[in-house]
């Protein structure tokens, strides 16, 4: 279980002191959760301190008993491989690698045997509907296929969490559709689905809603009852 | 603390503990690094050929060392006599003006049975002519009734007389070559002598091709002088060439006795001195070359920081970029060093082909100590270009790369 602890964020923008995140508390239980506000929300800022990429100001980030701010960076870099995967708005897929290699690399940073990591990441990249593109690098693919390489990739090693930045925010309809319909299977399946964006309609096919306004946490909506948990904050 | 914390960005594969994973990792990575570098080929081209220039003409430079070393060795194992007598304070090979005089010779002969000698051969040296090997002239003055093989044991005789007479000369197959002497033709060793050709050596691959073999007297004449310019000592049988030596040099006074292996040590410390000269000169196209390795392998960290940034964000830990990063600069040193030795062995081939062809010898050799010299050089060229990119790029902050703050 992902938990945010009265988490605070405050950074140095030129002479200014910015509250990104104002003590924010919320536990993640399992199915979607949207993540939504405007921009300068703090959005961004609690998806990079719940994933581990940056350290809170106060407060805690908890993944079960342990603390992210209390590991170094490479062991944040390996709870990350092994419980977590993303899916961001752009800057998602390795260039020089072939959306097979992309899918498989996560697997091969934990050593997987390249037999297996090859054959796994054929099947994730079919079960997105990419299996002829597995060849193909980046460049040679649409920003939709870009984005479900990414999903591919983000279950590779069938992590608990789901991290996703704007996922469709570059995307035709159908293409955005078609991601959220993957990002919704997973939640549907029991995994931890954490959507950050700033469309209230995509939000709307989480479980719940988090509204952020000026980093703090104003309204937990509950949408559906088919996933939702009690919220605490 | 240091090395603990340099020798943690060395260890690159730190999730990994077999081997034979490590390995396969291992190559996967360079498949990696292959593939960027192959994204930005004109870029990879261009430092690769700065790194193939540097070590090419490393090797070019100390080539001519190990040439020398080669030339000098086999030179030596031609000459018969073991010991060269020698005026004190002069060596081997940079004679001058022959400073050994008649009566030291003769005492030689006088003590010959006790000193363990079988036999002496004093001759005299005269250079004529300068650098240009076409018009620069040796001649070698040797005592009446001997000629050049008692000296050199390999000389065979093509045509006329292998002894030259009071007015003769036994000419080297490439100065005869060179200069199209033919038996009977005359010699000017100055302007009031000239000498006969009498005889004409088969090649033999050194030195001894390229001298004119004269009677000594004839030469001391020409310089104006009784003395010798060094005499060549033959050991008698149950003695060794370092036992006649330093009896020599304990029964006589002014004169310095040398064996072949003296001889080799003294030319060893003058070419490693002129090796030391040579490395520094080329230690300038090697800083240029690493220079470039590391200004490529930068520009590179920085077009790469997002997807730096999306592979921490994957997982991957600072170690696994920074190995990333440096080998891709030691592939760069590695490859280009490779080429570079080729390139090298191929200069050191037409310098080759050049010298022997004007005066007989091979003056340059890519050995395998210099090779493996030239490939150490690289492959530390790549890991000192690509430390400090490599630790940029494995220290950079997951927000920051990504662009996320």
């Amino acid at each position: 279980m992902l938990e945010a602890i009265n988490l605070y964020k405050r950074y140095q923008q030129g002479e200014i002191d910015v509250v990104a995140v104002d003590h924010l508390t919320y536990r993640f239980p399992a199915g979607l959760t949207a993540v939504v506000g405007p921009s300068g929300s703090g959005k961004t800022t609690l998806l990079n301190l719940l994933a581990g990429f940056d350290v809170p100001t106060e407060g805690e980030v908890r993944l079960g008993n342990i603390p992210l701010s209390a590991l170094s960076e490479d062991d944040r870099s390996e709870l990350r491989l092994k419980h977590m995967g993303f899916v961001f708005q752009q800057w998602n897929l390795i260039p020089t690698l072939t959306a097979l290699e992309n899918v498989a690399f996560p697997m091969m940073l934990a050593s997987i045997a390249l037999k297996e990591r090859t054959a796994r990441a054929a099947a994730l990249l079919e079960a997105v509907g990419l299996g002829p593109r597995g060849k193909h690098l980046p460049n040679r693919l649409s920003g939709g296929e870009q984005q479900r390489v990414a999903i591919a990739r983000a279950l590779a090693l069938n992590p608990p969490i789901l991290f996703a930045d704007e996922p469709t925010g570059n995307l035709d309809s159908v293409s955005g559709a078609r991601v959220m319909e993957l990002l919704l299977q997973q939640a549907r399946e029991g995994r931890t689905v954490i959507l950050v964006t700033h469309d209230l309609e995509l939000a709307r096919k989480a479980g719940r809603i988090l509204h952020l306004r000026d980093g703090r946490l104003v309204r937990v909506e509950e949408v559906s009852p088919v996933s939702a948990a009690e919220a605490s904050f | 603390m240091l090395a603990e914390q340099l020798w943690g960005d060395f260890c690159i594969f730190t999730t990994l503990r077999e081997p034979f994973a490590v390995i396969l990792m291992g190559v996967e990575v360079l498949a990696l690094i292959y593939r960027n570098l192959r994204a930005r080929p004109i870029r990879s081209i261009l430092t690769l050929l700065g790194i193939v220039v540097s070590t090419a003409s490393m090797v070019l430079f100390l080539s001519f060392g190990e040439g020398l070393r080669k030339a000098l060795g086999a030179e030596l194992s031609t000459v018969g006599p073991a010991v060269l007598v020698l005026p004190e304070g002069v060596e081997a090979f940079s004679p001058g003006y022959p400073e050994l005089r008649p009566d030291i010779v003769e005492a030689l002969k006088n003590s010959a049975p006790e000193l363990g000698i079988s036999q002496v051969i004093p001759y005299v040296v005269l250079t004529r002519g300068g650098f240009d090997p076409q018009s620069a002239f040796v001649f070698q003055g040797l005592p009446d009734g001997i000629g050049p093989q008692a000296l050199y044991p390999n000389l065979a005789l093509a045509e006329g007389t292998p002894i030259p007479g009071p007015q003769g000369a036994v000419v080297g197959s490439r100065l005869a070559e060179r200069n199209q002497l033919s038996l009977g033709k005359l010699l000017r060793l100055s302007p009031s002598v000239s000498l006969r050709v009498e005889g004409i050596l088969k090649p033999n691959g050194g030195l001894s091709d390229n001298i004119i073999y004269v009677p000594a007297r004839v030469v001391q004449a020409a310089l104006g002088t009784r003395n010798y310019t060094a005499a060549a000592v033959g050991v008698s049988a149950g003695f060794t060439a370092s036992q006649v030596a330093k009896a020599i040099q304990a029964r006589m006074a002014g004169v310095s006795a040398q064996t072949t292996s003296d001889v080799m040590r003294f030319a060893e410390r003058a070419v490693r001195i002129s090796d030391l000269v040579r490395f520094g000169i080329s230690l300038v196209a090697l800083v240029v070359g690493g220079l470039l390795v590391a200004n490529t392998v930068m520009m590179s960290v920085y077009e790469r920081i997002r997807e730096f940034g999306l592979m921490r964000a994957l997982g991957a830990k600072q170690g696994f970029i920074f190995g990333l990063v440096l080998l891709e600069a030691l592939l760069l040193g590695v490859v280009g060093g490779l080429l570079g030795l080729i390139l090298g062995q191929a200069a050191s081939g037409l310098v080759n082909w050049f010298t022997g062809r004007e005066v007989g010898l091979a003056l340059s050799a890519v050995t395998f100590r210099l090779a493996s010299f030239a490939l150490l050089v690289a492959v530390v060229l790549g890991l000192l270009a690509g430390f400090l990119p490599a630790r940029t790029a494995s220290r950079l902050k997951v927000v920051e790369a990504l662009g996320r703050l």
